[in-house]
């Protein structure tokens, strides 16, 4: 039963569409809260409880991802329903992964469908999380019998109680690999659960291949032994081959693809194990000299439980997770598994991860333009770190990264670096200390640096009180519009730029004209101005009322940057319009009898008095 | 030749019997066990053993709770704690550390190798105490 709906969503006409629509169905009385915003909403779930929560994920401080996230996040039991446009299939699908339980399309909603979407919504997020739980308890209910099973046959077999005669030794030793075996597959669904609901956590670092591949033939040569199969490396002289990847995690998937190829070889066979190099690739393979892959199940081979004859489970000891599960972990560490044939029988199977110098390559932002001012961004996620590169791209800012601490410096050394964004886990140590060294540098004394967090609590506390000067808080996902109105604060862009002016107009000649003097948006419609004013700051803005006579009003007081101040308005209209009482507006010109050349001795001049009033204003 | 005192906390009594024989295989180990974390704090307290291996799903005190009580304590503060738990994800981990603990050990464990476990954290809180 439905009882309490909060819808997130910033458009008022959206809202009141919805909220007549569910009105208007009288059997249903379930009271719906609004809220026009990420924060609003995450501040009413952390005081109340609803049944579920409806989003726009395009809110003017959390966009697509990362709004559906945040959501999910602040409520992780609460379901979950997006209302897309029409156009974003694309992110419909992503919000299902991401946790959301439907979508609904704007436009297309009629008052049946809503409510069936709100239902099912709800059953459906009610059996995700029984199952989750169950599949969690059941494990951990599992371990605990099995630590004493395995614990004990494990005792007998080291002949912790005395030697054993032979006949009960094998019946023994039949007891104890068999716990074994259910140890690995308890381990193997808890870990395809935690991975499915996304609460992994990987800690990327520099990982040597060959020294990380040895490990995995010491650790599964017993497991080979009992299966009369030999593993070797195959010692080809190669470069240094270091990955970025969690070393453990990468070792999981080594292992897996050992386990398999020594499970699927005859008797008295080898696994043969290379480490090759590519240009900015390293990739590992393990040949076994089994039976090969059915053609049919070659397409399947990845898939939980996937087993090419069902009694294969049984005879090879597998759980029929462990191929999953390395391509997963490969999936998150930016990397692919795959197979071939091998020549005269077997199969190959690789993992491929990306390069250390090929990672270290992308850490210099060369594709941004050559005076774009440049951002340094510690952290050690390369997903996120190029993510929001193509983001601050969008906005003119250059990104470097640094993955380390150690890193973080030396780029700091050696660039000058506008401003600094700080994740507080690097694998070298702490984001606070590298603040605290940063600081030490003078050229870094001031520069603005934001903290970017996974954990909200974690070293607040810390920065708050400590005079390390921190300039803002982030948590993960990123939420854009924030960055962008951190970024947007004195002394981030470069004093000297180039001012920003917002045309509203379809005159092409009026922008070229403007283009001479400032960085220039031309928009042809009221709609594209507002979100103009949402994706950046601007200062001034050039208005052709007679555009849409009936909106433009309505702009007048929108035009505001994200501080809050008023922008300059130069009207610049065919005809006047009624707009004299408007305060924001600094001068009117009409096209008939001005020229395009005093529009922009009055632009000029506007932003000449803009500027000489902010500097005072500055403290 | 000092033994090496073990405090063996758990409420499955079948765990317990099977610490008692691994940890037995090294000569040097003595172990002693206890069913619930209210126990365990008294006999921390009685014995000062040099290392606490404390189970985390128990009924009424839990581990963690267990081991923020043994902190507390000025007799037991400073006695090394390894978790040994059937729930081993990695922010639990990092969560338990956080608390003071030295290290944390999954259950199922290898019997044959648990004390030698045992003996490289020992040696790795001695190392720390050192400086």
């Amino acid at each position: 039963m439905i009882k309490a709906i909060l819808l997130v969503e910033d458009s008022p006409a959206d809202a009141r569409l919805l909220r007549e629509m569910l009105n208007e169905q009288s059997s249903y009385n379930a009271e719906l809260t609004h809220v026009d915003c990420m924060s609003a909403a995450e501040k009413y779930l952390a005081e109340r409880s609803v049944d579920i929560i409806l989003l726009d994920p395009g809110l003017p401080d959390a966009q697509g991802l990362g709004a559906i996230r945040r959501a999910h996040a602040a409520a992780p039991r609460v379901p979950l329903v997006v209302l897309t446009g029409l156009d974003d299939e694309s992110l419909a699908e992503q919000a299902l992964q991401e946790g959301a339980q439907d979508y609904l399309i704007k436009g297309q909603i009629e008052t049946r469908g809503i409510l069936r979407a709100l239902r099912y919504a709800t059953e459906r997020k009610r059996l995700e999380w029984l199952k989750d739980e169950f599949v969690s308890t059941v494990s951990h209910e599992l371990r605990t019998p099995l630590t004493s099973i395995a614990g004990s046959l494990g005792l007998l077999m080291g002949n912790a109680a005395g030697d054993l005669p032979a006949p009960m030794a094998r019946l023994l030793a039949i007891a104890h690999t068999n716990s074994q075996r259910l140890v690995r597959l308890v381990n193997d669904i808890l870990d395809i659960e935690k991975m499915e609901a996304g609460r992994v956590v990987f800690n990327f670092k520099r990982v040597e291949v060959r020294s990380l591949v040895e490990q995995a033939i010491e650790a599964n040569r017993g497991f080979a032994e009992g299966y009369g199969v030999r593993i070797r490396l195959e010692d080809v002289l190669t470069a240094v081959a270091d990955v970025r990847a969690d070393p453990d995690r990468l070792l999981q998937v080594v292992t897996n693809l050992l386990s398999n190829a020594i499970k699927f070889s005859p008797r008295d066979n080898e696994v043969v194990v290379a480490i090759g190099k590519g240009i900015d690739i390293v990739r590992v393979t393990v040949r076994d000299h089994g039976p090969g892959i059915p053609l049919d199940f070659k397409p399947l081979i990845f898939e939980k439980f996937a087993q090419a004859d069902a009694r294969d489970a049984r005879q090879k000891g597998g759980s029929g997770l462990g191929l999953s599960i390395a391509k997963q972990i490969a999936d998150r560490l930016s990397g692919e598994v795959g197979f071939t044939d091998a020549v005269g029988g077997g199969t190959i199977f690789h993992v491929e991860l990306p390069c250390w110098h090929h990672v270290a390559g992308l850490a210099i932002d060369r594709d941004a333009k050559p005076d774009a001012p440049r951002l340094l961004l510690c952290e050690d996620d390369l997903d996120t770190a190029l993510t929001l590169r193509e983001q601050l791209k969008q906005i003119g800012f250059a990104t470097d990264f640094a993955y380390t601490i150690h890193d973080a410096l030396i780029c700091a050394v050696a660039t000058r670096y506008r401003a600094i964004l700080v994740d507080l886990q690097l694998p070298d140590g702490d984001g606070i200390s590298l603040i605290v060294r940063l600081r030490e540098l003078p050229q870094y004394r001031d520069t603005s640096i934001i903290v970017v967090s996974a954990d909200p609590s974690r070293g607040r506390d810390d920065l708050r009180s400590s005079k390390l000067n921190v300039l803002d808080w982030l948590n993960k996902p990123v939420d854009l519009g924030r960055l962008m109105r951190m970024l947007a604060k004195p002394g981030v862009r470069d004093a000297n730029r180039r001012p920003r002016i917002l045309h509203v107009d379809e005159d092409q000649v009026v922008a070229r004209a403007l283009s001479e003097i400032a960085d220039v948006v031309t928009v042809n419609s009221i709609e594209d101005a507002r979100r103009a004013l949402k994706a950046g700051d601007f200062d001034l803005a050039v208005l052709d009322v007679t555009l849409d006579k009936a909106a433009s009003p309505d702009l007048l007081p929108e035009l505001r940057d994200s501080s809050g101040n008023a922008i300059p308005v130069v009207i610049f209209s065919a005809e006047r319009a009624n707009t004299a009482e408007n305060a924001h507006e600094q001068a009117a010109l009409a096209k008939s009898h001005s020229s395009i050349d005093s529009l922009v001795a009055t632009v000029r001049d506007r932003l000449a008095s803009r500027s000489a009033s902010l500097s005072g204003e500055t403290v | 030749m000092t033994a090496i005192r073990v405090l063996h906390v758990d409420d499955e009594a079948d765990v317990r019997v099977v610490v008692e024989v691994s940890l037995g295989l090294d000569p040097e180990f003595r172990t002693r066990a206890c069913a619930s974390g209210a126990d365990a704090l008294v006999m921390a307290a009685d014995w000062s053993p040099s290392l606490i291996l404390l189970d985390v799903m128990m009924p009424l005190m839990d581990g963690p709770a267990t081991l923020v009580n043994l902190r507390h304590d000025p007799r037991t503060a400073h006695i090394p704690v390894l978790f040994l738990t059937a729930r081993t994800q990695t922010h639990q981990i990092e969560h338990f550390i956080s608390l003071g603990a030295q290290g944390v050990l999954s259950k199922p464990f290898d019997a044959m190798t648990l004390a030698a476990l045992v003996r490289s954290h020992l040696s790795i809180s001695a190392g720390e105490h050192a400086f």
